[in-house]
């Protein structure tokens, strides 16, 4: 019907030729300019923005007066989480882990210090033979090692995006913004926050890698050679951040609790003094002790006056330990979920054998980490009786490691616990509670009696003894006398306490005694019973891939 | 992108209305040799505008006709009749087929056809005649080995997405995959959650030729998306005449054709008591369980479908079609099922000036699948020694590795038969898509056509995956051996959303002058990609982490212009142009300008071999053309971003638990990649085209790669990200013939050949450092951690295995952890890797045969592929004793490869999986498929016409590649869904 009634029409319109064509061509032009009209439109739609309610332009999201201390938050949540969605899911944009490569889980900053500072000492060794990891337990590690490649990326990940903040929160930008001077002064305490943990990743690398590039918020982003600098160039940058980082760090004991402050500036620098030798060649003892002293009598930290192992359970954050710990990396079992990162691999690694996992507050044991023989040979005894601090498992378990990939050969170590100090559960089982103590009172301590009896000049060595008998009262060990506080003691008690909070390997090369032959343990070299190495190993090499991304790296002497 | 559907809605009611009908003649058009009638027929007056066309019944009405007119009858596929008029009140005419006219093949070239021999570029086109016989669940197999330069490596799991290149495809880490374009709308290569591939939504049976457009002078009509060339499906119209019924029904029987070697439980007993602890051999169990035939089985596979065609209301031809296909895989508990249907109309209106084609497709799908690789990995790690069930199990019966105080551990492997039939993946998907094309010829400028093509696409899944409460993959928030033990299972869901539409109108101007032919063509393209995702999270747990995931929009708008010059059909010429913009490049950087030119030279229309019967074709193509490509993962990668972590990345300050915010990486100067390639062809045909094919040469060359790169650490906010770098050459030759060797009566037998050989080389990374060795690529390998076989290097293929060089024994067995010190620094390291062969394969062939004898058919297509290298992963990873001995307090299975080697531990930084022993030469020759058929003709049934057929697929493999299968997409051989071997029976019916 419709068909003939327009065909009709149209036969009406047939009868004057003329008219039709005119208004064909007018048809015609019509048509070319609506199309011309609609195109100019549509090129609008190329300038596309996120849609997705996760997802910003910086210039937008900075309007937002919460989205600073978010960036903050993903500072400090990158030191024991891997990604955006926990551990990261690499197959879901967006949500992939930080370093691209790696699982969010195997790339986690706290795992891979543990990695790299136990793995490598007497304190612990792992049974997995995943990779190269074999090679980190006995010293053996060449450039190319997935887990030092990981490492290398992952600090200078945090330097870029505490760079990146840096450039997102300059004065003109607030005020371009319109950020009010309340909002503005809690972003300047923040921008410091973001400076020392840029500060604390390159001193890792200068620990780690030594020869590293620095960039800071003054580089741009893109793809360029940044530059490798000596070993004491970083040390003279983070000893200038660090030292101007007192300016503008929140007062000591100010902050809120998983927040740093001026005392965690002055306890790394005291830390980057004491090593300063290995670091420059030079002393600095005197410095050190100093910072240490300040840090011991005029900070807002306290001794903690709990058991020792109320420092590293499921409530360390409350149980009356968190006086101690200057510096925290934060867990939690809901909020902070990382499944095979942080304390989650320190718990599931360090269970295996007949060790009943619930007794730890957890789910299962993946039956990696152990300790070594020598190690436990530190403490008076095994079961803890004559030194609180030396919690091993032993039931099963052989003190000598015949062989390193059986989890029962080895003592295993229960220092941390995902229960709290009163024995009840935490928040889960599968992912820990437990707050990482990154830096602690009683590490300044010791940094304080070792620098001391290195010959600082501020120091007093019967201050220092006061100290360590402090920390051996607590741990219900005997005090111990101003003739046998010697230097070797010192690294003793240095394991005694700190072992498995990521210092090792740094203490035991301030000693001598990481490389070489002085002090051998089992494995270390390869061999059951240990043998020495050679010195260049004080240093990791620059990892292959990190070479390869920036071939203008020179790889360090030995490898 | 509304404003613009409504503003061309509009623009299209303005289109003028013509029909020019008078009643002065009247008369019937029927064919010469049936007596039907035909409808569509074009009559008019010669010279004069308008005319008229035969209805359904073959009738006609022309009016203003006067004494002495001219009547043209003509019809596509029918000589034109041309008949004076001197008054008849009737004229009754007959035309009789142009047998040359029907042989005369038409090839898609993108906004529009051109008859093959005019065509400048390298084009080839199958038709559904000429497909791959079988059951063929996804359209990609129906031209699998079929088409010289064109690679389609298909997967085992129902409806999986076949891997297709052209040409080697030419970029690093940007897409490699062909452009596809259906019915006019241009297809992404995405798909929602739950769902395999978006071909796979298409019934096979519907799709009437696939043409592909595989050099840059053909395929730059289609600019940004085409540097990978393209594939133009049509489907089947309606068709005018009677109604035509088609039904066609398959079985397939789908069974195991191979699985992994790995020890029996003798051996590995034999294995454990020799070298495991007393400890571990406490743990063998007495069961002998070979876990690969536990997980897989023989499945049957039905397809189905029935096709209707015919013209509607004497003048609409329309083609309604329903198929469904029901395809369970040889893994347990997997399946894919389809059902489409698709209906097209056709209409032709105003005296052919207006052709409408409409077409509406909908698509239904059912998955179910499984965590396959999982499933697949721990069935060939699997204790053999244990039984599938253990009496009192409570997980559902089965067995499963329990600590001594009855706690779950952490590590070992679980079941593989209680995970395919506890955790329980399923998926349905809907795919609407439609596309309206007006084509409307100009009443006062016949030469000019207006084309509009708009088309939307939209993909959504829904889907869950269930763990029973009685899985040991179950949430499990406390031991077992205290109180409150409960398994909670698992449950999440998902549905997603994906909303594709696109806009075409163009302009095409055609005239003969003579010997001159011109064609021109000017337009403009619109597409834009829309994807949203819900899942909830696991919701038997804490807190879900339930997201939204809005998908950022992907923009391309593009302004094209083609031209093509005929002289007297020898010499031909198209030159094209195209300014395409993406949304995922910066304004300074958005717009690429593209252009290509064609030249021909068809030696066989010159007067020297004019009626030169030997040489009955030859043709001579020459092409240069750039194309860009864009399509990247990325979606705008120059924007700067920040992206909020989840619910399980928070951190807590004070006793505030604070959302994070993480700056992403940026590039500001990702720019297009261009692709530019020459080409030169001969087409040729001998023997009055007895003997056909063609020949071609390319070499192309992609620069400013769209990489994905390792970044410098500290220069930007990540450390790997997309990066113009270098460049990429690949050169190649590609030959075909098809030939009727025998033809008469009874017998034929038509045999069809093509070869492909690719050489692909990078010629440039953009980095001149010394030492620099590339950068590696692909996916994590099975070992280690991170860990890459592969690698992108100058002067090396893309992708190629990077590896060190095994140093055997005297016996030649490999020795554990020694390798050439190829750089002869006195010691093992990165530097002593070598790129050893790629996953590519340097030459591919493909022969098809086709046997007629009397009723009986018999077709069979091999393929085969010489210099491609597969890296063994599964040997690689499980092929040393220390795999089955991982633990004190579980075993898994060892690879058989063991035998031939005899390593005993992993790795232990002697990178042992990085060995060249486990890369292996992939060369095959595979019988892809046999088909017998038998066809009943209306001699005997009256109403119909039958074929029955019977046949195999995958029916056997040449190599010397031990694994399962050599063919392997991305080279890496691990825990691969095994592809079946499938007998299938199958009747077609015509009614």
């Amino acid at each position: 019907m419709r068909i003939s009634k327009s065909g009709l029409k149209i036969k009406n319109l047939k009868t004057n030729k003329m008219k039709i064509s005119f208004k064909y061509i007018s048809y015609f032009f019509l048509f070319v300019l609506g199309l011309s009209m609609t195109l100019t439109s549509c090129t609008d739609d190329l300038n596309v923005t996120p849609k997705d309610d996760d997802e910003f332009l910086s210039e937008t999201f900075f309007e937002n007066p919460a989205s600073y201390k978010q960036v903050l938050a993903k500072l400090y949540a990158g030191l024991y989480v891997g990604g955006n969605d926990g551990d990261g899911d690499a197959t879901q944009p967006g949500k992939n882990p930080d370093i691209a490569g790696l699982g969010g889980d195997f790339s986690s900053y706290l795992r891979l210090l543990f990695v790299t500072q136990e793995f490598s000492t007497d304190e612990a060794i792992i049974a997995w033979a995943d990779g190269t990891l074999p090679t980190l337990n006995a010293q053996t590690w060449a450039p190319a090692n997935e887990f030092l490649e990981g490492t290398f990326s992952r600090a200078f990940y945090h330097i870029s995006v505490a760079n990146e903040f840096l450039r997102q929160t300059t004065d003109e930008k607030l005020t371009a913004r319109g950020v009010d001077a309340d909002l503005k002064a809690q972003i300047a305490t923040f921008r410091a926050e973001a400076r020392f943990l840029r500060a604390f990743s390159y001193y890792n690398l200068m620990d780690l890698f030594g020869n590293v590039p620095i960039t800071t918020e003054n580089d741009p982003v893109g793809f360029f050679y940044p530059v490798q600098k000596s070993r004491a160039e970083v040390f003279a940058f983070v000893e200038s951040e660090l030292k101007d980082l007192d300016n503008s760090l929140a007062a000591s004991g100010s902050n809120e609790y998983g927040r740093v402050d001026k005392t965690a500036a002055k306890f790394l620098l005291a830390q980057v003094y004491l090593n300063a030798k290995v670091y420059t060649g030079t002393d600095k003892n005197n410095e050190a002790a100093a910072l240490c002293s300040e840090i011991i009598t005029s900070s807002a930290y306290k001794f903690a006056d709990v058991p020792y192992r109320y420092l590293f359970s499921a409530d360390n954050n409350t149980n009356g330990a968190q006086t101690e710990v200057i510096f925290p990396i934060v867990g939690d079992g809901n909020a902070i979920r990382a499944t095979g990162g942080g304390m989650s691999f320190i718990m599931h690694a360090s269970i295996g054998g007949s060790m009943d996992a619930s007794s730890r507050g957890m789910d299962g044991g993946w039956q990696g980490i152990r300790t070594r023989r020598e190690f436990v040979n530190l403490f008076p005894d095994a079961d803890a009786a004559a030194d609180k601090r030396g919690t091993f498992y032993t039931n099963g378990q052989s003190k000598d490691i015949s062989n390193v990939s059986t989890f029962t050969d080895g003592y295993a170590v229960t220092k941390y616990i995902n229960k709290k100090a009163d024995g009840s559960a935490a928040q889960r089982n599968d992912i820990p509670d437990i707050d990482f103590p990154m830096f602690r009172l009683t590490d300044a301590y010791l940094m304080y009696a070792e620098a001391t009896l290195r010959g600082a000049a501020s120091g007093n060595l019967g201050t220092a003894l006061g100290y360590i008998n402090q920390i051996r009262k607590r741990a219900e060990a005997q005090p111990i006398t101003l003739g046998e506080m010697t230097l070797d003691f010192i690294l003793d008690e240095r394991g005694r306490e700190l072992f498995w909070e990521c210092h090792r390997r740094t203490d035991l090369i301030r000693f001598g005694r990481f490389t070489g032959g002085s002090k051998i343990w089992q494995w270390k070299g390869g061999s059951v019973n240990g043998n020495a190495t050679e010195s260049f190993r004080d240093l990791m090499p620059i990892p292959a891939r990190n070479i390869q991304a920036n071939p203008t790296l020179k790889q360090n002497p030995g490898y | 992108m509304k404003t613009i559907y409504k503003k061309l809605l509009f623009l299209f009611l303005l289109l003028p209305f013509g029909v020019f009908a008078q009643n002065t003649l009247n008369g019937t058009v029927v064919d010469k040799t049936t007596g039907q009638p035909i409808p569509g027929v074009n009559v008019n007056v010669q010279g004069a505008p308008g005319g008229t066309s035969t209805g359904f019944d073959g009738n006609y009405q022309l009016s203003n006709v006067k004494n002495g007119n001219k009547i043209v009858v003509s019809f596509i596929g029918y000589k034109t009749e041309i008949i004076d008029y001197n008054g008849q009140k009737t004229l009754d005419v007959s035309l009789e087929e142009d047998t040359n006219q029907l042989k005369e093949v038409v090839v898609q070239v993108g906004y529009g056809t051109v008859k093959k021999k005019d065509a400048t570029g390298s084009v080839s086109q199958i038709s559904s005649k000429e497909f791959n016989k079988g059951i063929n669940v996804t359209p990609e197999s129906l031209i699998s080995g079929r088409i010289s330069g064109v690679n389609v490596t298909g997967g085992g799991a129902p409806g999986a997405k076949a891997d297709i290149r052209i040409r080697g495809g030419s970029s690093l880490n940007a897409s490699n995959e062909p452009l596809i374009v259906l019915d006019g709308l241009p297809l992404s290569n995405a798909v929602p959650s739950g769902a395999t591939s978006i071909l796979s939504t298409i019934d096979p049976n519907d799709i009437e030729s696939f043409t592909v457009l595989k050099d840059a002078s053909a395929a730059a009509i289609y600019g940004s998306r085409a540097a990978n060339g393209v594939i133009v499906i049509t489907t089947k119209k309606g068709t005018k005449g009677g109604v035509k019924v088609n039904f066609s029904s398959q079985v397939g029987i789908n069974t195991v054709a191979n699985t992994v070697d790995v020890m029996s439980a003798d051996q590995f007993r034999e294995l454990v008591n020799t070298k495991g602890t007393p400890a571990q051999q406490a743990l063998l169990g007495n069961a002998n369980t070979n876990w690969q035939d536990e997980i897989f089985h023989t499945a049957l596979t039905t397809n189905n479908n029935i096709s209707v065609s015919g013209s509607l209301f004497n003048k609409l031809p329309v083609r309604l079609s329903v198929g469904n296909v029901d395809n369970p895989g040889i893994l347990r508990n997997t399946s894919f099922e389809r059902t489409t249907t698709s209906i097209s109309l056709n209409p032709v209106l105003f005296d052919n000036h207006l052709k409408i084609d409409i077409s509406g497709n909908l698509s239904f799908g059912k998955n179910q699948f499984q965590d396959e690789g999982a499933v697949i990995g721990s069935a060939i790690g699997f204790d053999p020694t244990q039984p599938v069930y253990q009496a009192g199990s409570r997980y559902g019966g089965y067995f499963e590795w329990l600590e001594p105080t009855g706690n779950l551990p952490l590590l070992p492997a679980r079941n593989p038969v209680a995970r395919l039939n506890q955790d329980d993946r399923r998926a349905t998907s809907t795919r609407k898509w439609g596309n309206v094309r007006v084509d409307y010829k100009l009443h006062f400028f016949e030469d000019l056509r207006v084309v509009a093509e708009a088309g939307i696409d939209r993909f959504d899944s829904s889907g869950y995956t269930e763990v029973s409460t009685q899985s040991a993959l179950g949430y499990q928030p406390k031991p077992f051996n205290g109180p409150d033990y409960v398994n909670l299972g698992n449950y999440n869901s998902y549905t997603d959303a994906l909303q594709n539409k696109n806009l075409n109108a163009y302009f095409n101007y055609t005239k003969d002058l003579g010997k001159i032919k011109v064609d021109a063509t000017a337009g403009y393209n619109y597409q834009l990609f829309q994807k949203e995702k819900y899942s909830s999270g696991e919701v038997r747990q804490p807190n879900p982490n339930e997201d939204v995931a809005t998908d950022p929009d992907v923009n391309l708008q593009s302004f094209f212009g083609r031209l093509n010059l005929g002289y007297d059909s020898r010499y031909l010429l198209t030159l094209n142009y195209r300014r395409d913009g993406t949304s995922r490049f910066s304004e300074d950087n958005r717009w690429g300008n593209f252009a290509g030119g064609a030249f021909a030279w068809n030696l066989s229309e010159e007067a020297f071999l004019k009626d030169n019967a030997t040489v009955s074709t030859l043709k001579l193509r020459v092409g240069y053309g750039t194309t860009g490509q864009q399509d990247i993962s990325a979606q705008y990668d120059y924007l700067r971003r920040v992206t909020i972590g989840t619910i399980n990345s928070q951190y807590i300050f004070g006793n505030t638990v604070y959302s994070t915010a993480r700056p992403e990486g940026y590039n500001e100067n990702i720019k297009w990649e261009e692709l530019a390639e020459a080409n030169i062809g001969i087409d040729y045909g001998f023997f009055n085209d007895r003997i056909t094919g063609s020949i071609n040469y390319f070499d192309k060359k992609s620069s400013d790669l769209l990489a994905d790169i390792a970044v410098p650490d500290g220069a930007n906010l990540r450390n790997q990200g997309f990066f113009n770098i270098g460049s990429v050459r690949t050169k190649g030759v590609e030959f075909s013939i098809a030939s009727d060797i025998v033809k008469n009566d009874n017998l034929t037998w038509n045999v069809a050949f093509n070869t492909t050989y690719i050489d692909q080389k990078i010629s440039e990374l953009g980095i001149t450092v010394p030492g620099f060795q590339g950068y590696l690529t692909g996916d994590n390998i099975a070992g280690g951690n991170g860990n890459k076989i592969l690698i992108n290097s100058v002067g090396y293929s893309p992708n190629s295995f990077f590896v060190y060089e095994q140093l055997y024994d005297a016996n030649k067995r490999p020795i554990a952890g020694a390798y050439a010190d190829r750089n002869g620094d006195g010691k093992i390291d990165a530097g002593d890797r070598y790129r050893a062969g790629k996953a590519a394969p340097d030459y591919t062939f493909g022969l098809f045969s086709t046997l007629n004898y009397k009723k009986f058919d018999f077709t069979m297509n091999w393929r085969a592929s010489v210099g491609n290298h597969i890296f063994d992963n599964v040997s690689s990873n499980l092929g040393y004793s220390d795999a089955g001995l991982r633990r004190q307090t579980d075993l898994s299975n060892v690879s058989s490869d063991y035998y031939n080697t005899g390593f005993t531990f992993e790795d232990n930084g002697t990178s042992r999986y990085l060995s060249d022993y486990f890369i292996k030469d992939a060369s095959f020759i595979k019988l892809d498929n046999v088909t017998l058929g038998y066809t009943l003709d209306k001699s005997i049934i009256k109403a119909a016409s039958l074929r029955f057929t019977a046949g195999v697929q995958n029916v056997f493999i040449l190599t010397k590649y031990n694994g399962l299968d050599p063919e392997k997409f991305n080279g890496i051989d691990n825990n691969v869904y095994p592809r079946a071997r499938t007998f299938l029976f199958g009747v077609n019916a015509n009614f």
